[in-house]
């Protein structure tokens, strides 16, 4: 029998759509009620997730360790209760360690330009079902962390803190698509528009079309007044490709960012920039060609020369 | 009654709510992973009454719309969800070709995930969203109807077994 409806059930359906036509109508004119909701939500959320991110780690790279099983179904079945627990303790202490490298890489960055930063775990990585690229960490306004403020990790930019809690803090991501920045190609000086795209590219729009801009040229943040929401000199990434069409009004640079997203465990947050501009400073340094040895053969006069040999 | 009911599955929704923001969000899972709480309530509203299935779609869109990860003003989800549940719940009920095939039950919540998406992207870009790449949109939404197709018959049994405690065995799969 198909559904026909009735008069009470379409009351409810238009009542929820009124509802929520209301809930929207009510967050975009910035009603008090709504933004400390999702904030009172947060807060009780907080400890729940730290729980969440302690019972997860161990089973975080569960998929790789999968096809890495390489040993016979017999072998495992004997070694399975031993490796258990060393397992679990070299996870443990692989995770500590990535966590420790990559805060002394952020450390050394903000030590080198004269931040003085908070240091924060990420506590969840936003699901990217709504479109958005977030991530939420363990340090809160408590921390002296709040909104508009400068995330970096040890390669450079991470993101903005978006919104700041008691005990955590959400952080948008460069990528995210609706992130923005000010920036500048290192050495030239040469200012844009960078623009997250989705992924650990983005898209840097300079503003002045009669620049030269190459592969490769380092990109970083311009900051804003007082720091907020960008220190001056963080490093973003680097132009992969240049867009040179004759007939466009500016011209647009492909970057990849220096932050792998992905794999972001520690991060520190930028509480208070240096008192002067790090300028190209925290530009890492460009690889070089290890050089290769060649071998030169010199033909010496009045050597045996060897003959050729007939062969039948 | 339909509201006292709607009102016992309250419960089950926070804990998965719980689970979606504990858990779920700590995976890091490639192509953007999935949305427990959104592929669990399409599924309820498979098994539901369309009204059922509104209602159900209020209360996960409220919940999905107070996470943090919502970028879109509250309302947004509860908008899409409110929809989305409705037709599914709408196309499933008195059909027992959709509701006592439980292939069916997957494909239709396949479908709807990708759906929701999609009209919440829509409504996104009309409230002056940014939304990213072309590429990175399709990336997305390729990606939840993967792990959607993944999930759904994983917990279909479950959710099924709680629905029919709640609303009667009529809906039990």
């Amino acid at each position: 029998m198909r559904y026909g409806g009735d008069n009470r059930g379409r009351l409810l359906i238009i009542v929820l759509l009124v509802t929520s036509l209301f809930l929207i109508t009510l967050d975009l004119r910035g009603v008090q009620v709504i933004d400390g909701l999702r904030t009172g939500t947060q807060t009780a959320l907080t400890p729940v997730q730290k729980v969440g991110s302690w019972v997860v780690s161990p089973f975080r790279n569960f998929l790789s360790d999968v096809t890495h099983f390489g040993r016979t179904r017999n072998q495992m079945e004997k070694l399975k209760a031993e490796n258990e627990k060393l397992r679990v303790k070299l996870q443990n202490r692989q995770i500590a360690d990535a966590q420790l490298k990559q805060l002394k890489g952020v450390l050394d960055l903000a030590g080198t330009a004269g931040y003085k930063v908070v240091n924060a775990k990420v506590i969840s990585q936003g699901s990217s079902t709504s479109f958005t690229q977030t991530i939420t960490i363990d340090a809160g306004t408590t921390s002296g962390i709040h909104t508009n403020m400068t995330v970096i990790s040890g390669f450079g930019l991470v993101g903005v803190v978006k919104y700041a809690y008691t005990n955590s803090a959400l952080v948008q991501l460069a990528s995210d698509p609706a992130f923005k920045i000010g920036a500048r190609i290192a050495g030239s000086q040469q200012i844009g528009i960078l623009s997250g795209q989705g992924t650990r590219k983005g898209v840097l729009q300079l503003l002045d079309n009669t620049t030269q801009v190459h592969k490769g040229d380092a990109i970083v943040a311009r900051g804003s007044q007082n720091g907020r929401p960008f220190v001056p000199g963080v490093p973003i990434g680097e132009i992969t490709s240049v867009d040179n069409s004759p007939g466009a009004v500016t011209q647009t640079a492909d970057v990849k960012f220096y932050a792998n997203f992905s794999t972001l465990g520690v991060v520190a947050v930028v509480v208070s920039d240096s008192a002067t501009d790090p300028r190209d400073s925290l530009v890492p340094p460009k690889p070089r060609p290890t050089p290769i040895p060649t071998v030169t053969i010199y033909a010496t006069p009045g050597a045996v020369e060897p003959t050729p040999t007939a062969t039948k | 009654m339909t509201l006292r009911r709607f009102f016992l599955s309250a419960p089950i929704f926070l804990f998965i709510f719980l689970f979606q923001e504990a858990v779920v969000t700590q995976m890091r899972l490639p192509a953007g992973g999935f949305n427990v709480l959104l592929v669990v309530a399409l599924i309820w509203a498979a098994l539901s009454t369309p009204e059922i299935g509104a209602l159900t779609g209020f209360g996960a869109g409220l919940m999905m719309d107070v996470s943090q990860t919502s970028p879109g003003p509250m309302g947004h989800w509860t908008l899409v969800l409110i929809i989305a549940c409705y037709f599914i719940a709408f196309l499933g009920y008195g059909d027992d070709n959709i509701r006592g095939n439980p292939i069916n039950i997957v494909l239709l919540t396949t479908i709807g995930v990708v759906a929701a998406q999609t009209v919440f992207l829509i409504l996104g870009l009309m409230l002056g969203q940014e939304i990213g790449s072309v590429k990175q949109v399709f990336f997305v939404l390729a990606g939840s109807a993967f792990w959607t197709a993944i999930i759904s018959p994983l917990i279909l049994k479950i959710v099924s077994y709680f629905h029919s405690i709640i609303f009667g065995e009529r809906s039990h799969i």
